[in-house]
Parts: C-alpha cells; sequence; structure tokens
C-alpha cells in the first residue's frame, strides 16, 4: 500500500503549472554547431512555440551537460539570461541535476514554482556535445559519474558494463532471448526513422545487424548501446491562469507524480530486474488517480532496451516478466498497441546525456500538444505516461501527463 | 581521494587476504558499502568483521571494449555483483576460467571470494 502523498493541483486551478510550447533541433554529430549556440536555438524554438517572446520568460532553469566540466561549471543558466536579453528582467536562474532523471526532477521544480507564485513562466533548457566530444574522455567521464569512487571506480566499471548487468540479470529472470531484447531496438528505430530531428532518421536497423555486432558488454552488442550525441532541447511552463490569459488553447498539464530512488552504486541496487518502477509507478498513480491503462502513449528512458522493458513492466504497461517479448510481438511499434518512445529514444534519436530523458519528455509533451509530424503523431492522443532514470538507474521517476484544451 | 578509515582498512584488508565487512559496534549490523556514519542508527563506532567468502551471483558481465582510462590494458575483465551470505552486497571483478574466458558464470551461482592481494576491489570466483 503506497503511503498517502498530497493531492496534486486539481486540473482547471488559476496555479495549475501546464506546459504550453517545446523546441529541438536534430540530434547526432553536429561538429559545427556549439553549446551556447544550441542553448539559445532552442530557447527561442519553444518560446515561439508557445506564442511567447523571452520576455515572458521570469526563470530559466538548465539541465546540465556532461560533456565538460567547464561548460558546466560555468553558471551558463545566467549566461542564458544575457542572451535572451533578460537582464534585471529575469528573476531567477538555476541548474538541477539528478543524472537521466533531470528532466522529470526539472519539470516537479518548475511546477512547485509556479503552483507556489515563485515563477509565472518557466523555461527549461538543455544541450549536449557529447556527440562532438573525444570519445575516450567520454567513456572514462562515463566510468566517473555516477559510480562511487572508492568502491566500484576501481573495478573498472564504466556505463555500457552497468548496462550488462542489469540485461544480464533481467534476460536470466525473464527468459528473454538476445532476439527478443534486440527487437526492443529495433522498435526505436521504427520510431527514429519518422523523427526529423533523431540521429538515424535516415539508417534502418534489424535484430540480424545487432546480433551480428560486436560484444561490447555481455550479454550487450555495440548496436544495443546507446549512440553519443549533440542534441539540444527546451520547453516551457506557466501557470494554466496565464496560459488562458494568454489565449492558448491548447497545454498539456501533470495530473500527478511518483519516484523512487533506489540506490546510488549499482553494486548496492537489491532487485537488478526490477529496480524502483513498481513503487514509483504506485506513488503516480495513487496521486493521479490513473492506471497504465489510461496511457496513449509511453516515453520511457532507454538507455538499454533492459532499462526499458523493466520500466514498462513495474508502470504496468506490459505484462510482468514479458516486456522483450512484447516489443518483440511489435505491441510498442508504430501502429502498435500502445506507441513507445515515439522519437526514437536514446538508442535511436541519439543519448545526449542528461538531456536523452529530456528529449523523450519533449516528444511526449509533443504528441499530447498534436503537434509532432505525421505520421509520427499519435492520433488524438490524451494522456502520456514519462518515465526518467539517473546514474546507475538509482531512481525511477514517473510523470502522469495530460493534455488539457480550451 | 584522500584515504579515510573506511576506505584504508577495508583496502587493508584485502592486502592482507581478507574481505572485510564494516560492522557497526553500536547496532551491529553490517554495513556495505563502508559508510562514514552506520545508515542503521547513525553510530560513528564503526569495526570490521571478516566476511565468511561466500555468496550467490547476481549478475555478471564481460567488458570487452571501451576500459576506461586506466583499464585499457586490463579489457576484457568481468565484473559481477556478488550477495555475500551475510547479507550484504558489493560489486567486484570475477576470475577468469582456464581459458582465459567466462563462460561458465550465470547469475544465481555460488562464488566465493579470492584473495587478490595487490588489487583495490573483491576477486571473486566459482565456489568449491
Amino acid at each position: 500500500m503506497a503511503e498517502q502523498w498530497p493531492s496534486y493541483v486539481d486540473a482547471g486551478q488559476p496555479n495549475d503549472p501546464v506546459f504550453v510550447g517545446v523546441g529541438e533541433i536534430p540530434s547526432g554529430r553536429y561538429p559545427d554547431r556549439n553549446f551556447i549556440g544550441d542553448l539559445t536555438k532552442v530557447a527561442i524554438l519553444a518560446l515561439k512555440d508557445a506564442g511567447m517572446a523571452p520576455k515572458d520568460v521570469d526563470t530559466i532553469l538548465l539541465i546540465p551537460n556532461l560533456h565538460g566540466f567547464a561548460d558546466q561549471a560555468d553558471l551558463v543558466f545566467s549566461r542564458m539570461v544575457e542572451e535572451l536579453g533578460l537582464n534585471r528582467h529575469a528573476k531567477a536562474s538555476l541548474m538541477i541535476h539528478s543524472g537521466g532523471s533531470t528532466s522529470d526532477n526539472a519539470v516537479r521544480s518548475a511546477a512547485g514554482l509556479i503552483t507556489a507564485g515563485h515563477a509565472k513562466t518557466v523555461l527549461v533548457l538543455h544541450c549536449e556535445r557529447w556527440g562532438s566530444a573525444n570519445l575516450a574522455e567520454m567513456v572514462t567521464a562515463l566510468s566517473k559519474n555516477g559510480i562511487p569512487q572508492e568502491w566500484e571506480q576501481v573495478t573498472g566499471l564504466q556505463f555500457n558494463a552497468v548496462g550488462g548487468l542489469i540485461t544480464q540479470r533481467y534476460m536470466h529472470d525473464t527468459g528473454s532471448t538476445a532476439e527478443e531484447m534486440a527487437s526492443v531496438c529495433v522498435t526505436l528505430r521504427k520510431w527514429a526513422r519518422l523523427n526529423p530531428n533523431a540521429m538515424f532518421k535516415d539508417k534502418d536497423l534489424t535484430v540480424e545487424q545487432i546480433l551480428a555486432s560486436k560484444m561490447i558488454s555481455d550479454p550487450l552488442h555495440a548496436l544495443e548501446c546507446p549512440p553519443l550525441a549533440d542534441g539540444a532541447v527546451a520547453f516551457v511552463m506557466t501557470s494554466a491562469e496565464n496560459a488562458r490569459k494568454r489565449g492558448l488553447t491548447e497545454s498539456v498539464r501533470i495530473a500527478g507524480s511518483g519516484g523512487c530512488v533506489s540506490h546510488y552504486s549499482i553494486g548496492q541496487e537489491t532487485n537488478l530486474s526490477v529496480l524502483g518502477w513498481p513503487l514509483a509507478a504506485e506513488r503516480a498513480y495513487a496521486q493521479s488517480g490513473w492506471g497504465p491503462e489510461d496511457a496513449d502513449l509511453a516515453q520511457v528512458y532507454d538507455s538499454y532496451a533492459a532499462v526499458t522493458t523493466i520500466a514498462m513492466e513495474g508502470l504496468g504497461l506490459c505484462p510482468k516478466g514479458e516486456g522483450a517479448r512484447w516489443f518483440a510481438a511489435g505491441n510498442g511499434d508504430p501502429g502498435g498497441k500502445l506507441p513507445v518512445n515515439t522519437n526514437g529514444g536514446l538508442l535511436s534519436a541519439g543519448h545526449t546525456g542528461v538531456g536523452g530523458g529530456t528529449a523523450l519528455l519533449v516528444e511526449g509533451v509533443r504528441q499530447l500538444l498534436h503537434r509532432a509530424e505525421q505520421p509520427r503523431q499519435v492520433e488524438g492522443c490524451r494522456r502520456a505516461i514519462i518515465g526518467g532514470t539517473g546514474g546507475t538507474y538509482m531512481d525511477a521517476q514517473v510523470l502522469l501527463l495530460e493534455r488539457v484544451e480550451g | 581521494m584522500a584515504n579515510s578509515p573506511i576506505i584504508q582498512g577495508f583496502r587493508d584488508g584485502l592486502a592482507a587476504g581478507d574481505l572485510l565487512l564494516q560492522k557497526c559496534n553500536s547496532c551491529q549490523q553490517l554495513n556495505m558499502y563502508p559508510r562514514y556514519a552506520c545508515p542503521h542508527c547513525q553510530s560513528d563506532d564503526l569495526g570490521w568483521q571478516k566476511a565468511a567468502g561466500t555468496g550467490t551471483l547476481m549478475s555478471v558481465t564481460v567488458l570487452r571494449a571501451g576500459g576506461p582510462e586506466g583499464f585499457e590494458q586490463e579489457i576484457p575483465y568481468a565484473l559481477g555483483i556478488v550477495k555475500l551470505d551475510e547479507g550484504v552486497q558489493l560489486l567486484g571483478r570475477m576470475a577468469p576460467d582456464e581459458d582465459g574466458e567466462w563462460a561458465s558464470y550465470a547469475c544465481d551461482q555460488r562464488v566465493t571470494f579470492q584473495p587478490a592481494r595487490d588489487k583495490t576491489y573483491a576477486n571473486f570466483g566459482h565456489a568449491e
């Protein structure tokens, strides 16, 4: 039985926080693009999508990059105040960080600021330069962030090995085959082929290709490991009252959220094939009154196939232990039972560091605003489940989003 | 990282051929990884208990590419999460089979600590 959480703001309340616009530029390898330039670009795109100008924003919330410490420590959130011409106008600028689940916590933070009256309109933005960064440096960075220095870094652990450990246990517990695991990646590629911003929009992928690719960290093949990408996304949140005043006739509200931090060190996770998802889902459904059957689509963190199938099972979106087979049967495909990761996810749209989850969230909001390109748009969708996780899958974060009209 | 008593104590144990588990002298609970205060009772009166060394392999992977800086030459190597019979768990390395591979390992197998005195991590192999 889930513990009681406070009721969330009711729909229609003036201080109900809503998403009103999203912005994104293509993910992939773009050595000629630049960090601040891309942040500026997506900020302006998101504001335009919301029918707003920079002056409509009072709070800037930055989702951190992982490509380099200098850009991280440089108070870039305040630099964006300058880049957008908001000197003296902006009330606050800050950064939120929880690794891959940062987007979920950024939404919670922005929503809380809006609901409590600390902010009117919040611009959340992210840019990552992983695709153009030095690969060896990034591999080393990925063996340090989220891995305890004194206990696990000394073993030579890095993120593909973390993915390998989770996948191994998941396959053992569920009896999923290598072909079934690979099929998750194939589903994501089918979606990426429909997304003009996806890194692999032009390239098909088959189970055979995946299984023929080099073994990286057993049982993970090279084509099952996330491609490091450059990318940038942004979104705008404001109050329902402000959205109405501005004449916006469609927006996306938060019906509820739930979360569970189950570990920091992967060596301390006591249930590698389940993680924190059942608890996070129970908390989110309890707050919103939703069940898994209410979702028209799901956007679930997918740095490895097993990360997604574990989340899908914990969220109740497919039968327990059947996640990989559920994907293999085409249930998550375009035109399938429940569209999953319609942007192609981290595995096929590109892993943009902390922003991979943000891109999944932005796609969910875009779908609910009915602004995705055809034929990717899920027709008439009204409700989306967003699932995020950070570090070594240390947490499970759930946002339940619904479309608001009028 | 400057060594702290909990890091040094654990590593001294490994160098002596022992796998040490942190034990709270106040509530008697075992803590892994070692902590600066007991997560069960917040006491900082912490000592050590020698582990029996036996446990269950919760998961295992063989890293074959992308060794982090300093580990490039060691590739391939196997990492495993072991739940010790004492109830606590940790990540360590798995000793290779005779052919230099790790095909004999699978989840839920019984494994045991194998001293590797020059390492700062626990090394495990198949239980007899």
